[in-house]
């Protein structure tokens, strides 16, 4: 058995819409060991919000998986739905953006984490009960038998995702998905959050992914960062490394977009110029170029290939950056 | 999960192209199947009883002997025999058809106009002026309605003409806030603004602008509506309003022929299945045009 | 909001301030502003309802004396009722009584306008009762059928199905099932009434045909507006990903995730398709021979009664704003989002 939890390997996902077929994924490849965080990091539309539904086999009918998802061993592409239904909580569980939206508004907080316990094998309405208080004790959220009776909207939005967190964690699963999990917090509640997960997981020894837009929460957070651009993997490495030599265009764009607190209030902040790419329109050559300060014709015409160019660094890109292009 | 196909809302050429446009062609016929059968059917109805009275061997509607009463069907000369007082069937079901179909064109033609005005303005004065109308309107909602065209009908006495009028507070109201609903939407809209900004009158603005954007889907929810007022039709005749006999409408026809439904079925059932028929045509076709509109 | 400054509230210190968290409580704010909003629909309907009733030509008085009644007498009677009086005073008159509760006497039987409301209320509201538990009990079933399965067999036939119940007449489809039921089967009563205190069995068996009748446009109704609203909670919602994420079988998330928020908005629906319903109930009434109030309001409209007409009217109208503000309401009181409004923000 390998030390890898998740192996995900030359992962597609296209979806079909009426008249054409849209590759939202394209040939993903990376994996999750034990205990380990990874990052994956990249814009709205680079695919990996689309990439870890599929771990987690909740496409919709539109969407066609193909390549491998190997979890403990068993790959879950092709897995019939009845299969992936155990597999879903128990295996891998998810926390999501918006907390507000992500829980039933008309029912009962205890009521929801109960349902997560309860559908993973017999376990009587009192010991659900007792186990619900317990996993609102473990996300710290304060008083939790008195939470039970009480309704999302009865909750602050940080409450609600440590609801959400301590749902996930119902069935014990070997690896927590957080998709952008901190996203629609305030500042403050946000490392709150990122510190719970983090000490959740080092207790618990589950393997996390965090997805985020943010390359300075992977940096604090991540021991490894996978940057996905258009579907594909542009770049990875270890997190030490990654941000000490950054190859990929792409992420050092998305390095500078990084607001820094070195840098005076009100600085307009320098956003990753240009827009993604259609990802409809399959075109030759490497999908950044048109954004891409590097760029040369020969990227317009070849797309790179995502090789490990130095050890545990891979990339995708004619003309990485050197080590002096900043700092 | 909604947003995921969302955010990947793109036009342009699919990996695989030969996939793609069987795809979109086989959608595009989809699509129009369930509106081109449905306008066939209505077509082919408006025909019978509009054109074809006019140019083929109808019979006079009344006025028939009670020599030829209740003649069973496929007799000499009466396809589906005649009524009770010796009327060709026939033909009472396509002038029947033009009465029912008329005082419904009627009815959403001044709801459309009337209705659509007071929506699209209300919606555009906006504050305290919308609510003033929006809440008469309400009030004209929550009367009963078949109560008050019963009213209106028994005060103004059984005509065609009447009927309209009384069927009116059906369409004006529920087009006025169908319409305004349309109208808000559009308002807000960028070029509604800048038209607004540079100073466009609102007649110009109505035409113009609001108009071309609203319209299409008051026309869809006029044709769900036709079915509608074509029932109420057939309830104010029911209650002895309506079409005043003998002139023949489907309403009526079902109506007289409630007494003899044990001895002559068909009197009820002929008229009934012809409304039915043309209800469901009317509703598949505003469906149909509805999800189209969805889907764009 | 009251919801966050005593969440944790123990039950036993949370039925002491029930009282006072009450009078403050969002909810009956919200019921007493409906209640005032509702007070200008009422003078609304019930003065188009009088403006109806006296622009429209021929004279009570007329009517009732007959064709050969003089002038004179013809003046006296209308002194008498009061027609004579300037229109705007007549309602006021009319506005005045009916708040006090007095809606007049009949002009021609002379029974008391409430005496007869009370004596024909109760049948009709049996009837739009049956009606509703009809389609309400079978559309949720069905709905829940075709939104497991959406474009499956189920699904397009109960959408097939119900788009020509929604196509047939209430009164073409009465005198369908009188036709199959009463004349060729024989199974059950074709036309009149019995009293539930008479025989309670006899009373649903007459009931059975009108209820279908004006109930299955209904279920055809609620069945796709429920389809149409679970699907959007299953492929748009967020909590529904949630549910589904946990493991929770599909069959489960539907009844127990989806039904619940789709239910909330299908109670307001219902009560709205009251007035609707109370219009056909005329027609019904008048086919089966049932001695409701549509029954009533048609003869009352045949004497050209006035007062009959006035009254049930208003009630009519007061019923349909009463349900539209209990839709309101029930909808405030079953939603916890509004029950407990939103935390600080």
């Amino acid at each position: 058995m390998s030390e890898a939890v998740l192996e995900v390997e030359n992962l597609r996902v296209d979806f079909r819409q009426p008249g054409q077929l849209v590759r939202a994924v394209d040939g993903l490849t990376y994996s999750v060991d034990r205990a380990q965080t990874v990052a994956v990091i990249g814009e709205s539309g680079s695919g990996k919000t689309v990439s870890s539904r599929a771990i987690m086999g909740l496409l919709p009918p539109t969407a066609r998986v193909t390549g491998s998802i190997r979890f403990d061993d068993v790959e879950m592409v092709g897995l019939p739905e009845k299969v992936m239904r155990e597999h879903r909580g128990r295996g891998v569980a998810m926390v999501f953006q918006d907390p507000t939206r992500s829980l039933n508004p008309t029912m009962r907080i205890g009521a929801q984490i109960r349902e997560a316990i309860q559908t993973h094998g017999e376990v009587s309405r009192a010991a659900a009960r007792d186990r619900a208080i317990e996993l609102l004790e473990l996300v710290r959220l304060p008083a939790a038998r008195e939470r039970l009776e009480q309704y999302p909207h009865q909750l602050s939005g940080g409450m609600r995702q440590r609801v959400m967190i301590a749902i996930a964690l119902a069935a014990e699963p070997k690896l927590l998905i957080a998709d952008e999990a901190t996203t629609a917090l305030d500042v403050t509640t946000q490392a709150q959050i990122m510190e719970l997960l983090r000490d959740l997981q080092q207790r618990l020894g589950m393997a996390l992914i965090m997805i985020s837009h943010d390359l300075g929460l992977a940096a604090s957070f991540a021991d490894e960062v996978v940057v996905m651009y258009a579907g594909r993997a542009v770049e990875r490495a270890p997190t030490r490394k990654l941000f000490a030599h950054v190859r990929m265009p792409y992420t050092r764009a998305l390095l500078d977009a990084i607001p820094r607190l070195e840098n005076a209030s009100h600085t307009r902040l320098a956003a990753v110029p240009g827009q993604p790419p259609n990802l409809a329109l399959r075109e030759l050559g490497c999908p950044f170029t048109p954004r891409c300060p590097n760029a040369t014709d020969h990227c317009a015409e070849h797309e790179p290939a995502f090789e490990e160019h130095e050890p545990d660094h891979l990339w995708a890109c004619w003309h990485p950056c050197s080590d002096e292009a900043r700092l | 999960m909604a947003d995921l196909p969302s955010d990947l809302v793109v036009a342009g050429v699919a990996p695989r192209a030969d996939e793609a446009a069987a795809a979109k062609l086989g959608g595009r016929w989809r699509g129009s199947l369930g509106v081109i059968v449905p306008a066939v059917m209505v077509a082919f109805i408006f025909g019978l009883c509009f054109i074809w009275p006019l140019i083929g061997p109808v019979p006079s509607p009344t006025g028939g002997t009670i020599l030829d009463s209740n003649l069973a069907a496929f007799s000499s000369g009466h396809f589906l025999g005649t009524d009770a007082v010796g009327n060709d069937e026939w033909a009472r079901l396509l002038y029947g058809g033009r009465a029912s179909l008329e005082i419904a064109l009627a009815v959403q033609a001044i709801g459309l106009v009337l209705g659509g005005l007071i929506g699209a303005v209300a919606a555009y004065l906006g504050g305290l002026r919308d609510a003033t109308i929006m809440r008469l309107l309400d009030v004209v909602i929550a009367f009963p309605g078949l109560v008050l065209a019963v009213a209106i009908a028994q005060g103004l006495g059984p005509s065609k003409l009447h009927t309209i009028w009384a069927l009116c507070f059906f369409s004006v109201p529920a087009t006025a806030r169908i319409a305004r609903a349309a109208t808000l939407r559009v308002r807000e809209q960028t070029f509604m603004v800048a038209a607004r900004l540079s100073g466009t009158s609102f007649p110009r603005m109505l035409l113009g602008h609001i108009a071309p954007n609203v319209v299409p889907q008051l026309l869809t929810y006029a044709l769900l509506g036709m079915g509608i007022i074509m029932i109420l039709e057939g309830a104010l005749s029911f209650v002895g309003l309506g079409v005043p006999p003998p002139a023949p409408s489907w309403g009526n026809m079902i109506a007289q022929g409630q007494s003899t439904l044990s001895a002559q079925p068909r009197y009820v059932f002929l008229p009934s299945a012809a409304l039915f028929i043309t209800v469901v045509s009317l509703n598949l076709l505003g469906e149909g045009l509805r999800s189209r509109w969805g889907a764009q | 909001m009251s919801s966050t400054s005593a969440p944790l509230s123990t039950p036993l210190a949370a039925r002491a301030g029930w009282g006072a968290r009450l009078a403050g409580s969002p909810t009956l704010r919200f019921i007493v502003r409906r209640l005032l909003a509702a007070i200008p629909v009422l003078l609304g309907v019930t003065f188009l309802s009088f403006v109806v009733m006296n622009s429209l030509p021929g004279d009570a008085a007329q009517e009732l004396l007959g064709a050969q009644a003089t002038p004179s007498e013809i003046h006296q009677l209308q002194v008498k009722l009061g027609l004579d009086q300037p229109f705007l005073t007549r309602y006021w008159d009319w506005l005045h009584n009916a708040v006090i509760g007095h809606l007049g006497h009949s002009l021609s039987s002379g029974q008391s306008v409430g005496s007869i409301l009370v004596s024909d209320l109760p049948v009709t509201f049996e009837l739009v009762a049956l009606a509703f538990l009809f389609s309400l009990v079978l559309a949720v079933p069905i709905a829940l059928l075709c939104a497991r399965k959406p474009n499956g067999v189920t699904d397009r036939l109960s959408m097939m199905f119900s788009m020509a119940g929604l196509s047939i007449a209430p009164y073409v489809l009465a005198l369908l099932l009188v036709f199959v039921f009463a004349v060729k089967l024989n199974v059950l009563p074709a036309i009149g009434w019995v009293p539930p205190g008479q025989s309670l069995s006899q009373n649903i068996e007459h009931l059975i045909l009108p209820a279908v009748s004006i109930g299955l446009g209904l279920l055809c109704f609620y069945t796709r507006l429920l389809r149409a609203d679970l699907l959007e909670q299953m492929q748009g919602e967020d909590y529904v990903v949630t549910a589904r994420a946990k493991g929770v079988r599909p069959w489960r998330v539907l009844t127990r995730h989806a039904l619940r928020n789709s239910l909330f908005g299908l109670i307001t629906v219902v009560a709205l398709n009251l007035g609707t319903l109370l219009g056909f109930t005329v027609v019904i009434e008048d086919i089966f021979g049932i001695p409701g109030i549509g029954h009533e309001l048609l003869q009352a409209i045949d004497n050209r009664d006035v007062p009959v007409i006035e009254g049930i009217v208003f009630v009519f109208a007061v019923i349909v704003v009463l349900s539209n503000l209990a839709a309101d309401v029930l909808y405030s009181v079953l939603d916890p989002r509004i029950r407990y409004g939103r935390p600080t923000e």
